[in-house]
């Protein structure tokens, strides 16, 4: 269990969903999936998505879902809420590959670390902090008016903030 | 919508009867009483996911479904952190509560699984007359929402928009020991079992003796 208290403000942000707010936002049990934060160095907001594929191949229905698109509507969202792109950084957490040998399981997680970081160069927003890869479960929690804190919790119970 | 209420209560049938064999043989393993629920079923939203799976620790011991079938549907077998050591000091014959997973543990975790996923599939597709298998089973001590999750980002689900989500819980009370099956089908091998099903019910519902 979590050692933060829980605020009550926390928004889950479910898979493939994506949220602007100043208000804390929580990913629960990222596996390949990817925890995905834009913040802004001022004005104490951001917006993170749940993101679950690397690909939109062209689809618009869901832009929190792809990495591609969750970056693209992430950096718009908060550019019409006055926040500029050259304040902003990123972080992202998950990414885990928790059944190797499983044929269906092409290293979803590591593409989707990959495609994110590829799409934040394109943006040219710096990557301030990681926790990608491994084999294990992780919930996030982002703090937009805590300077942006990430505070990541494993599986095995350890805790830590990037 | 991916199911009818109609096809909910005929899959929900055809779990019952699954589940009602795998905890026959868990029953048998632990010599006690199993109860057993009737199997929950929901179309829900991938977004809604964590309202119905959590991220607290438990043993998940993971199956693919081969066989007759087409592949990338999964059976899933969660026992909650509290009820991993009970359950495998009843079947090892062990007491002591406060102490580390061995690997020992871990044998007994995959053999419990093995043994009682096996029994769910073989009544399944026994009552849909086709043959089901368990792949080899993989155990991960982790979050059952990261390990659902990982599984409906896989290749076989196809970028899905909304889940079958199929659970039944099975209890031993006397051992406080919960656990949960979930069943999660890819979208080809729901439309064939639903459909196996849907021919079932015409045979068995046509006038007597066409059956």
């Amino acid at each position: 269990m979590s050692k933060e208290q829980p605020d009550p403000q926390t928004v889950i942000i479910g898979i493939g969903e994506y949220r602007i707010a100043k208000t804390p936002m929580s990913s629960i049990g990222l596996g390949s999936c990817i925890g995905l934060v834009l913040h802004s160095r001022n004005g104490g907001m951001g917006g993170m998505a749940h993101v679950m594929l690397p690909d939109s191949q062209g689809r618009e229905d869901r832009p929190g879902k792809f990495a591609d698109t969750a970056v693209e509507i992430l950096v718009t969202e908060l550019a019409s809420a006055g926040c500029r792109t050259s304040q902003l950084v990123a972080k992202i957490a998950g990414g885990a590959s928790m059944f190797k040998g499983f044929s269906g399981n092409l290293n979803i997680g590591e593409r989707n670390a990959e495609a994110i970081i590829a799409a934040l160069k394109g943006k040219n927003i710096e990557l301030a902090g990681k926790d990608v890869g491994g084999t294990m479960g992780r919930t996030v929690t982002y703090y937009p008016a805590l300077e942006g804190r990430m505070v990541i919790r494993s599986a095995d119970g350890r805790v830590k903030e990037i | 919508m991916l199911l009818n209420s109609q096809q909910c209560d005929a899959l929900r049938e055809l779990g019952n009867i699954g589940a009602a064999h795998a905890a026959t043989t868990l029953s048998t393993m632990l010599m006690t009483n199993i109860e057993m629920d009737v199997p929950d079923i929901k179309v829900i939203d991938i977004s809604q996911v964590h309202q119905y799976v959590s991220d607290e620790l438990a043993a998940l011991v993971l199956f693919e479904i081969t066989g007759e079938v087409s592949g990338g549907g999964y059976v899933l077998l969660h026992i909650p952190k509290n009820s991993v050591i009970r359950l495998t000091n009843a079947m090892l014959g062990m007491t002591e509560q406060d102490r580390e997973l061995t690997e020992m543990d871990e044998s007994a975790l995959l053999e419990i699984g093995n043994i009682m996923v096996s029994a769910f599939l073989d009544a399944t597709a026994g009552l849909l007359n086709i043959i089901m298998l368990p792949s080899p089973p993989t155990l991960t001590i982790d979050m059952p929402h990261a390990a659902v999750q990982s599984i409906l980002a896989s290749e076989g689900f196809m970028d899905i928009n909304e889940v079958v989500l199929f659970r039944t819980e099975l209890r031993s009370d006397q051992h406080k020991i919960i656990n949960n099956l979930f069943l999660l089908p890819n979208e080809p091998m729901l439309d064939e079992i639903v459909s196996m099903l849907e021919n079932l019910l015409k045979i068995t519902s046509g006038p007597p003796g066409t059956a």
